[in-house]
């Protein structure tokens, strides 16, 4: 069956404290939200963190991940720098299946 | 009580007494808790603290009465707890307050630093445990940041769209030597509440509403938590379309106002369901379109515009589209929309007198209404509304969850804000009795009644020996039908009558009235209709101790209109296999 899936990048900088890798994480999973990939670094600011997330979109629209992501506290700024034309229709089989 | 004289910045103190000082100096009169071995260090300089520390039987006791001042006062209601065990029997109270955007600050002791993460006597991960149903918590191993964690946990509780915020504090940070230095000002780059509303959306708001032939109010506990009734109250008359308030917004609205069409829900009236479903405008208010609101979601007001104003932005569209958002403060944001309705209004003023003309007969034909046993024993609902009206409208109720509470959300006339405390997102089963104590603290010299079912309050009564020895004296009335009601109710309705573990078998085992007697209440008892209002009347005559009456009502009465989980609004049911009469209804 062709699923539309819809790809978006986010660029979100966090306090560099513990847990914040945690509450980012629960998030997405108690909300039902998909990470595709997700990768954390430094910034030239020792008290920020930049995460870059790959949110895949279904069922829920890409304003509902962004607000209950800037409801956490620790998180300061949230980017879509998703490329443009990510539009992807997934013919693929998933991996587990 | 001493006055609470500011500490010094730059005083050197224990990072116990840097707690203690902090919290003092964030306003908090009362707090609830319950000592342990992490916690210690800080009961400490409690002992000479001008905050009253009222010490409960058990932690959700601290957790839920800290709920009930906070919903009656409008403050912060602080709970302290110690690590592990006691931490953990904060999170049903911390679940409850998140559901119910309630401003609370939570304190936990934690094992000593070096210990954590070691699976140390008591030790549990407590802001782990709370990260999903908490505004924001904290872990604190150094005692120079308690003043700048306690005020921003204060700060970020009671701003924006209320919540909890828990702070667990290691022991040795307690212990260890600090200077208190309480900040002047809070810098949260992450946090910025949006409370005035855009001015674009606000015109665009006004104009849907002047194009509007069947709107409604659907008013949201928001409208409570923002102080916004009064204001509220002018904007409908503006308008002059009905409303309805949700479980969490009884008392928004009068509900003797006339354009009052009761609440809608899985429990509501027939005309506030059918006012939602047949609008062509919501005017949602600080309400979140809950399930238990919307039933069946993609049926929910199918013909609707949605005009939604919320503190919170993520629950714009979160269960339904809106068509023209309002995020903000909503006392702000209708502060700001009755003047720009009178101007569009000016321009073009809809005729509602049709769509009032049916809300009208729907509240006419279908009110609230409950059948008197045939045996001679005692209604429940009968109960429910002579309570409310004996006890009359500043009066505080507060119920646990099941079918007393959706009765006393029914058959109490409420006309006042903050005179209604539920637990209505998570129903939480014992949240009554608590909370009713903690509604007394803040409101001293006001009558709270919990409203409890037997089940209940064999959850949460041991508190009621807090409130005797703490001069807290609520009053309890235990709607007594020897079952667990709602879920025998489903069992009636859905699974054909079989009640699998709903019988709670006895009305004699627990005695209720000397169990009452044992913890220092007055425990009395009523079971025929004929000793009702002297019972009532006699409980209300007692102030200078908890009373709880034992009613001893009819098992098998239920709960109506209807809504079944799953179903659409449109299927309401007046009664059981019994559909309003809608050919006869002019929709």
């Amino acid at each position: 069956m062709t699923t539309s899936r819809r790809q978006h990048t986010l660029e979100v900088l966090v306090e560099n404290e513990p847990g914040v890798l945690a509450r980012v994480a629960g998030l997405f999973s108690r909300r039902a939200f998909n990470i595709e990939t997700l990768n954390v670094g430094p910034t030239e600011d020792s008290s920020i963190s930049k995460m870059i997330i790959g949110v895949a979109v279904e069922g829920h629209s890409l304003e509902q991940v962004i607000a209950q992501l800037d409801k956490l506290v620790s998180v300061i700024s949230i980017k879509d720098v998703t490329p443009k034309a990510k539009e992807v229709h997934d013919t693929q089989p998933d991996y587990q299946n | 009580m001493a006055k609470h004289v500011p500490t010094a910045n730059g005083t050197e103190m224990t990072g116990a007494t840097s707690l203690v000082k902090s919290l003092e100096a964030a306003g908090v009169e009362v707090m609830f808790g319950l000592p342990g071995g992490a916690i210690l260090p800080a009961y400490d300089p409690i002992y000479d603290s001008t905050i009253r520390h009222i010490l409960v039987r058990h932690e959700q006791g601290a957790g839920h009465a800290a709920t009930g001042y906070a919903q009656v006062t409008g403050r912060a209601g602080v709970c302290i707890a110690t690590s592990g065990p006691g931490a953990t029997n904060l999170v049903t109270p911390l679940m409850d307050a998140a559901m119910d955007s309630v401003p609370l600050v939570a304190i936990t002791g934690q094992v000593p630093s070096a210990a954590i993460g070691t699976d140390a006597f008591q030790e549990a991960d407590i802001r782990g445990i709370t990260m999903p149903f908490t505004k924001h918590n904290y872990l604190v191993t150094n005692p120079d940041e308690i003043p700048g964690v306690i005020a921003e946990a204060f700060h970020i509780a009671t701003t924006g769209r209320p919540g909890p915020v828990l702070v667990d504090i290691a022991k040795d940070a307690l212990q260890k030597m600090t200077t208190y230095n309480w900040p002047t000002s809070i810098k949260l780059a992450g946090y910025n509440p949006r409370t005035t509303p855009d001015a674009q959306a606000i015109t665009d708001a006004a104009a849907l509403i002047a194009q509007s032939s069947k709107p409604v109010f659907y008013v949201g506990g928001g409208v409570i938590k923002a102080n916004a009734h009064a204001d509220l109250r002018q904007l409908v008359e503006l308008l002059g379309g009905p409303v309805v308030t949700t479980l969490m917004a009884r008392g928004a609205f009068p509900d003797s106002h006339p354009l009052h069409m009761g609440m809608p829900g899985m429990h509501g009236t027939v005309a506030a369901v059918t006012a939602l479903q047949k609008a062509d405008l919501l005017i949602t208010l600080g309400a979140r379109f809950d399930d238990r609101v919307t039933g069946k979601l993609s049926t929910f007001a199918p013909n609707a515009k949605i005009l939604h104003a919320d503190i919170d932005p993520a629950e714009i569209g979160k269960n339904r589209h809106a068509d023209v958002a309002v995020v903000g403060d909503v006392k702000e944001t209708i502060a700001a929309l009755i003047p720009a309705l009178k101007a569009a209004l000016a321009k073009n003023k809809p005729d509602l007198t049709a769509w009032l003309r049916q809300m009208n007969s729907l509240k006419s034909t279908y009110p609230l209404g409950f059948d008197t046993p045939d045996d001679g024993s005692l209604s429940p609902q009968l109960v429910i509304q002579r309570l409310g009206q004996i006890s009359g409208t500043d009066t505080i109720f507060t119920a646990g969850v099941g079918q007393h509470q959706m009765w006393a959300s029914q058959f109490i006339s409420y006309e006042h804000p903050r005179t209604w405390l539920n637990s209505g997102g998570a129903g939480t089963m014992g949240y009554g009795v608590p909370a009713a104590m903690g509604a007394k603290v803040g409101a001293p010299d006001t009558t709270v009644w919990a409203i409890d079912g037997d089940g209940c309050f064999q959850m949460t009564n041991q508190e009621l020996v807090t409130c005797a020895l703490n001069n807290i004296p609520i009053k309890v009335a235990i709607i007594n039908n020897e079952s667990l009601g709602m879920v025998r109710q489903w069992q009636t309705l859905f699974y054909d009558s079989r009640y699998s573990n709903t019988s709670l078998d006895s009305k004699r085992v627990p005695n209720f009235p000397m169990l009452a007697e044992s913890m220092g209440c007055v425990g009395l008892s009523c079971e025929r209709p004929e000793d009702l209002d002297k019972t009532i009347e006699k409980a209300m005559s007692i102030n200078d101790q908890p009373v709880v009456v034992d009613f001893r009502v009819h098992r098998d009465a239920m709960v109506w209109p209807m809504v079944a989980a799953g179903t659409s609004n449109d299927e309401i049911m007046i009664a059981r296999a019994t559909a309003p009469d809608w050919d006869s209804q002019e929709l």
